[in-house]
């Protein structure tokens, strides 16, 4: 069985071919960057194609059985109408699977299960990593505070940083968010 | 406050009326709260409609109505309380296309069909969505020339914004798309507007508001307050004086990037070749009338087998009760009124004798 795999993202492209690679029925044929979706299924005549949602050319699958031109290879998208909680699971994870028609059925929730469990990961790590980049931004954030309440109000690092912490406490805020509004006052007295 | 209302768009200039809603505060003056998501693809608003992870969408209407038929996959239960704009699609041809077609001469009809026939390979013409008033009324209009649009040209789908550039490559003859994409072409000198979309259909439905079934049943308050901010809205947005304000607000670049000039092009008042309506001729109706003839050209070309009812399906999907009270408390028309006006919705017919490029 041939799936082919639309999805610009490299890294995740590659985990799930590299999974679905493990089941030695099938073959996995990755979307070239740049390339049609709707011509690579013309020609690589696959039994499944898995698709990133975020790709805006999905819709080039939508209805190609009623455009079908004479060499088109008509697929349907996959839906599981007896798990409406799967469906929408895999939306969450944003990935849709296609079946080609015209010939039996295949077996196809078991490649989407991975695909979607695939999706999650990525989608969970894109997170932590947007995440992690906030955390560092708010360090920093904080530090240029502490550092400006040492030059104006000449206190100890440890002090800037309880001044930070008190004032957060009383106003119901979040340290960063202190620090954020005292870095934007001083620069509006700057400015 | 529950939960809020999430409505799913896609980045043109017709979904307008929500982007100004959310902007003026409209849904705020209800008292709802509304998130808003940009899709990148029209298949991930019926999707996401389909198993309730949308509420609400600027929908295509064929495509709201080819989801409940079961065209995608089990029939979803979709609903449109309101129509949401008409108008504001181009027929566009690549300038050698369009020069070979000014040469036909006296005889345009012949022009187009012969120009068809005389390719080698048949011409390729791209439309948004195989299930879209644009696909629909682009073999609508090549037929009424004589042309066989399944025989005649190849219909591919490509996203909206990504048209302009496959013009310019060559890669299409010709497209079908809504507003700005048609203006844009022209601009950059990639292919001319053959023919807006109204000129073959004046006032011709184009986008509708399309709620799960079951969101609609589950939530009729909030549905009521949705549909008052929205009808304020497309007052707003048919209004020419505002048309520069509600541009910038699309070209907004962290809204829909929309490019400016364009956008202001096909507001109402607007340069273009093809403008949008928004509420003026009672834009906002959801006419049954306009869904049988969609469905009627999903039948005309095979998609649709004679076992559905197509009136059941009109009547289940297309709900102009569902706006009457937001009408009525918005004072713009008696809700006991709106049967009547499935009466004019067809009003002009689509018109075969608009269909030469002269009639531009």
């Amino acid at each position: 069985m041939r799936v082919l795999l639309a999805d610009d993202d490299a890294e995740r492209a590659g985990a799930v071919a590299r999974v679905l690679a493990a089941d030695p029925g099938l073959t996995v044929v990755r979307l070239t960057q740049g390339e049609s979706l709707a011509d690579a299924v013309a020609s690589l005549a696959p039994d499944v194609v898995l698709v990133d949602m975020a790709r805006p050319d999905r819709d080039a699958l939508d209805g190609i059985r009623q455009l079908a031109a004479l060499n088109a290879r008509p697929v349907v998208l996959f839906v599981d109408e007896d798990d409406p909680a799967f469906m929408e699971e895999a939306i969450g994870a944003g990935v849709s699977s296609y079946n080609a028609i015209g010939m039996p059925p295949p077996d196809v929730k078991p490649i989407l299960r991975a695909a979607v469990a695939l999706f999650r990961r990525h989608q969970q790590a894109q997170d932590d990593l947007k995440q992690a980049e906030n955390r560092l931004n708010e360090r920093s954030v904080v530090d240029r505070a502490k550092a400006l309440l040492i030059k104006q109000r000449r206190l100890s690092e440890p002090d800037a940083y309880k001044w930070l912490r008190r004032t957060a406490m009383s106003r119901g805020r979040r340290i960063v968010d202190v620090a954020g509004e005292l870095i934007k006052e001083a620069e509006g007295n700057a400015g | 406050m529950s939960k809020p209302i999430r409505i799913g768009l896609l980045r043109l200039v017709d979904s307008a009326p929500i982007i100004v809603a959310a902007a003026h505060g409209l849904f705020r003056q209800q008292g709802i709260d509304v998130q808003i998501s940009v899709e990148p693809s029209w298949s991930n608003i019926a999707d996401k409609l389909t198993y309730g992870v949308l509420d609400a969408a600027v929908m295509l209407p064929p495509l709201a109505l080819a989801t409940c038929a079961g065209l995608r996959g089990p029939k979803a239960r979709l609903v449109v309380p309101m129509s949401l704009s008409q108008g504001g699609n181009a027929i566009v041809a690549s300038n050698q296309a369009a020069a070979s077609l000014a040469a036909g001469g006296s005889q345009p009809r012949l022009g187009l069909l012969d120009w068809l026939r005389s390719r080698q390979t048949r011409p390729r013409f791209a439309v948004v969505h195989a299930f879209s008033t644009h696909n629909l009324l682009l073999r609508y209009w090549l037929a009424s020339g004589g042309a066989d649009p399944d025989r005649d040209i190849e219909t591919v789908v490509i996203p909206p914004e990504n048209v302009v550039e496959a013009l310019a490559a060559e890669t299409i003859a010709g497209f079908c798309a809504g507003a700005p994409w048609g203006d844009v072409a022209e601009r950059l000198g990639a292919g001319r507007i053959l023919i807006g979309t109204s000129a073959i259909w004046p006032f011709h439905p184009e986008k509708c508001l399309c709620v799960g079934e079951a969101w609609a049943d589950a939530n009729p308050d909030l549905l009521h307050h949705l549909l008052r901010a929205v009808l304020r809205a497309q007052i707003s947005c048919d209004r020419p004086e505002e048309a520069p304000a509600i541009a910038a607000l699309l070209a907004d670049p962290d809204g829909l990037r929309l490019p400016e000039e364009a956008s202001r092009a096909a507001l109402p008042g607007g340069s273009g070749a093809e403008l949008i309506r928004f509420h003026t001729r009672e834009a906002w109706f959801p006419a049954r009338a306009h869904a049988l003839w969609f469905l009627g050209q999903l039948r005309r070309w095979g998609w649709l087998d004679e076992r559905t009812d197509l009136n059941a399906l009109a009547a289940r999907v297309y709900r102009p009760d569902l706006l009457a009270s937001a009408v009525e408390a918005e004072g713009l028309y008696p809700a006991a009124g709106l049967p009547a006006l499935e009466g004019t919705a067809m009003l002009p017919m689509p018109d075969d004798e608009a269909f030469s490029p002269r009639n531009r």
